[in-house]
């Protein structure tokens, strides 16, 4: 799957007008639509570590503010630190503060945190020594988080009031909904609730003491002019927001942080909101529980070789198309200003659902019966960035594609299938893929050495077999779906 | 609401996440908590260039469009960690933030992401909270520009309001002047420095804005306003020691950037101003009742705002221009008191964000279905002139 990391010669149009190799795109079988990952709804699946790679639910997340409470990152360069062991005396500090003198005792084993990148370690930041080798390291709380829980119920309280006076008495704000409003509002609030000698038991527990200005500042350390100052024993800013309520400028004030966890996500088709991609719940599998890659579902086109191309002068472009599917399918190729509407060609059974027009222009068949959606949003499509600079003849025939068997890849007794092709434009065929034979003329004013690439496009209708509607109890349908493709098939070479 | 595909999930117990996407950082966390989960730079890798692009210097609506999407995206799922549909958001935002700006903002959280509901709280009045004060001068100094914003008894005086392009951004330009031309063309500056440039001695170490930045931080100050006003003349001070900074090339910086990097701030332009005089020209626009008030509560907040020196410089100069003739007949103010905000200033104001987003305030909200009804966001400055109808109110 080299080609996976190539650049984008060949380009599928999504719905939403983003242009993607058919290696990033998904294929809803619900709605019989291309997505991809900018017009999906994208949700997190799960939590891990990226470094012990334990699972955590979404609930344990919440209560461990998303990091991973076995590891730690360093503070200086942010790698994983590892945690090392050593013997040392153990050492006893009185309790009393009384006299400081250490007593000594046989060795034990302790435990210290250390980087294998930039050598810093726990025991170079002055923390202690741990004697379990799983942690119990000591955790740093923001210093004003009692404050600041004082403010929120202080705050708290003022929308409570603001709400019972607007019940009771049918009162509303002048601007209910702006900032502005909120806080005069809130201001009244205090003013009448304060001055109120009902509720005078309150008065203490709804307001907390108010900030004290001073005129006293932090004022500049008068050696600054003359202490000369060594750059690595400064914090960088990037190694201060690591830990924001301290940003310590001294080095070894850092203190090292919890590895915060990373989430695997799933998509969902915004539209009919079945998902498109859900990993495995095991962050150690890369496995998918559901997969609706393109790429299983969409005839994949490849660029085979292009004779030299000229502007004005016709070349030829070989392309390999693959069907992917169990199902046959016939491929047309029509030109970039055709219609993109589905088209319900057949349905297997009497019971015939036919597709009518008034619904080419909502965004899909709705196959999914009783089931309370959302309304969804719409986004605005995003305008096609890139423009064709070649002329293409496209067949009039269509290329039938027979499914794709695995057995018969390794078969080389030959094909026994007996198409009907026509050799100018097919030139080649086996088993589920086929080459043809195109010609196209780029336009007269690409230059040379401008660099421009020779852009082709054209739109490719390929018949699908849904067979999501057999699980609804109906005959599968057959569509003849619909995608715009551009190719960038090489650069000018020579002019006219 | 709830969706039955794959179980039943309900919307409303998700956190509240509190954005503020600044200019040069971006802090967020979860209402209630006391610390931002992260701070990060305003900037996001463009999928086609593979380059980092500052958001803020988006080239048009589309492009700021794209811009948001790949930023927030990656904001969400990498650094707030949730998925952001039917999640409730409380945005920050400056007084001057371009209509442009919030307007796709909001397009993008709503329509892209499809998050629950938005509340746009003033950068300004959501700081107050963090005091439990209602009156208080709030002083934002970023990286793009200074604004200011008097609250008394919990109402803005917008007449007051005062901004300049004066902040992290004009200190990185100086001290990029600094190491290109070494004498930089500049009242204070100007011919002092005829030795080479720092661009001459180290012609193969790449200044990007990441090491300006870093020089900024780790060895500038704000000097003091006795020295600043000697430098330059005969009597200049002796420069504070030169510091040798490490790289794959090391380099020194002088001194001379060191203390003098921060002095476009205190610096006065064309029109007579700077930082100092945003603060006294603000008190003179209040009623003459709320003077003292807010002279005696005023709260510093914003990244540049932390350089070290920074506020004691600011008081010297409040005091010694309410002496100059200029303030001395308008302003009968002495004392000027300042605020220490439980936060360290680049994160107050989201501080406050916090503290609101704890609150319950359905009415402030703007819910998805308003929005899509609407497809716009009220604008906080007109309603206050009250020149919009209420036709838009998102009520619950
Ligand atoms: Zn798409
Ligand atoms: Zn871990
Ligand atoms: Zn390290
Ligand atoms: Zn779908």
């Amino acid at each position: 799957m080299s080609y996976l990391n190539q650049p984008d010669y060949v380009c599928y149009v999504c719905n939403c007008g983003s242009l993607k190799p058919i290696s990033k795109i998904y294929f809803c079988r619900h709605c019989s639509k291309i997505r991809c990952g900018y017009c999906v709804c994208q949700e997190v699946d799960s939590h891990y570590c990226p470094n012990c790679m334990e699972n955590l639910p979404s609930s344990e997340v919440r209560l461990k503010k998303n990091k991973c409470s076995n590891c730690f990152k360093c503070p200086c360069c942010f790698q994983t630190l590892s945690t090392r062991a050593g013997h040392v005396p153990l050492r006893v500090v009185p309790a009393d503060g009384e006299d400081s003198k250490d007593v000594k005792t046989t060795p034990k084993k302790v435990y210290y945190l250390s980087c294998s990148l930039c050598r810093w370690t726990s025991r170079d930041a002055g923390i202690p020594d741990q004697s379990m080798a799983t942690g119990g390291w000591p955790e740093q709380e923001n210093p004003h988080t009692s404050r600041i829980n004082t403010l929120i119920d202080y705050h708290k309280i003022l929308a409570s009031i603001e709400k019972q006076q607007s019940e009771r008495k049918k009162f509303r704000p002048k601007h209910p909904y702006m900032q502005i409003a909120m806080f005069r509002i809130t201001s009244a609030m205090v003013r009448k609730h304060i001055g109120h000698p009902a509720k005078p038991t309150n008065e203490s527990t709804d307001q907390p003491s108010p900030a004290v200005a001073s005129t006293e500042v932090e004022e500049l350390p008068t050696d600054i002019f003359t202490k000369p100052v060594e750059i690595t024993k400064i914090t960088t800013l990037e190694q201060r927001l690591q830990q924001p309520d301290v940003q310590t400028e001294n080095v070894n004030e850092l203190r090292p942080q919890h590895r915060q966890l990373l989430v695997r996500r799933s998509q969902r088709c915004r539209v009919c909101e079945h998902n498109l991609c859900k990993p495995d719940f095991c962050s150690q599998s890369a496995k998918f529980k559901i997969q609706l890659a393109a790429f299983y579902h969409v005839p994949e086109v490849r660029i085979v070789t292009c004779e030299p191309l000229r502007p004005g002068k016709s070349s030829e472009l070989l392309l390999k198309f693959c069907n992917p599917t169990q199902h046959q399918t016939q491929v047309v190729l029509l030109p970039l200003d055709t219609p993109m509407t589905p088209i319900l060609t057949l349905v297997d059974e009497k019971e015939e659902v036919k597709q009518d027009n008034a619904q080419q222009g909502s965004e899909s068949p709705n196959l999914l019966p009783s089931i309370v959606r959302q309304v969804p949003v719409v986004e605005e499509t995003k305008p096609i960035k890139i423009t064709a600079n070649a002329d293409v003849v496209l067949p009039q025939n269509c290329l039938i594609l027979p499914r794709r068997d695995d057995a018969a890849e390794y078969d080389d007794t030959g094909d026994t299938h007996n198409f009907q092709d026509d050799p100018k434009f097919v030139i080649w065929r086996k088993g589920n893929k086929a080459v043809i034979k195109l010609h196209v003329t780029p336009h007269e004013n690409i230059e040379e050495n401008n660099n421009q690439p020779v852009v082709i496009g054209f739109v490719m209708q390929y018949r699908y077999v849904n067979t999501i509607t057999t699980l609804e109890h109906k005959a599968p349908q057959k569509l003849d779906l619909k995608v715009k493709l551009y190719l960038t098939i090489g650069n000018i070479v020579g002019s006219a | 609401m709830l969706r039955t595909y794959e179980g039943i999930r309900f919307f409303s117990d998700k956190q509240m996440v509190i954005l503020d996407i600044g200019s040069a950082y971006t802090k967020f966390g979860y209402a209630g908590e006391p610390t931002p989960r992260g701070i990060i730079r305003t900037e996001i890798k463009c999928p086609d260039t593979k380059k980092l692009r500052r958001i803020y210097d988006y080239k048009d609506t589309e492009d700021l469009y794209q811009l948001l999407v790949e930023f927030l995206h990656a904001l969400f799922f990498k650094h707030v960690v949730i998925s952001p549909k039917d999640a409730r958001i409380v945005i920050l935002e400056s007084l001057l933030v371009p209509t442009q700006f919030r307007d796709t903002l909001a397009k993008v959280l709503f329509r892209h992401f499809e998050i629950g509901s938005l509340m746009l709280l003033s950068t300004h009045l959501a700081t107050i909270s963090t005091l439990g004060v209602n009156s208080a001068l709030v002083l934002d100094i970023g990286y793009k520009e200074a604004t200011l914003i008097p609250i008394y008894e919990g109402e803005p005086i917008l007449k007051a309001w005062q901004a300049l392009p004066l902040g992290g951004q004009v200190v990185h330009e100086l001290v990029k002047c600094f190491i290109f031309n070494w004498c930089f063309i500049n009242s204070y500056f100007f011919n002092r420095y005829l030795m080479k440039s720092l661009r001459e001695i180290y012609p193969n170490v790449d200044i990007t804005e990441k090491l300006v930045e870093d020089i900024k931080v780790r060895t500038c100050f704000v000097t003091t306003l006795e020295r600043s006003a000697k430098l330059g003349t005969a009597d200049a001070p002796k420069p504070p020691p030169a510091i040798k900074y490490p790289g794959v090339k090391s380099i020194n910086i002088p001194g001379e950037i060191r203390e003098e990097a921060f002095e476009v701030l205190w610096e006065r332009d064309n029109d007579n101003l700077s930082i100092p005089t945003m603060i006294l020209n603000a008190i003179i626009q209040c009623p003459i009742d709320t003077r003292r008030t807010l002279a005696e509560n005023i709260l510093l907040i914003g990244g540049t705002a932390m350089a070290k020196g920074f506020a004691s410089r600011l008081k010297s100069e409040l005091l010694t221009l309410v002496k100059s003739s200029h303030y001395s007949e308008k302003l009968k103010i002495q004392t000027f008191m300042f605020h220490t905000a439980p936060s360290k200033p680049n994160y107050t104001a989201w501080l406050g964000g916090a503290i609101f987003g704890s609150v319950d305030l359905p009415l402030r909200c703007l819910t998805k279905e308003n929005y899509l009804k609407s497809d716009r966001v009220p604008d906080w400055v007109s309603l206050i002139d009250n020149q919009r109808d209420e036709s838009t109110v998102c009520e619950t």
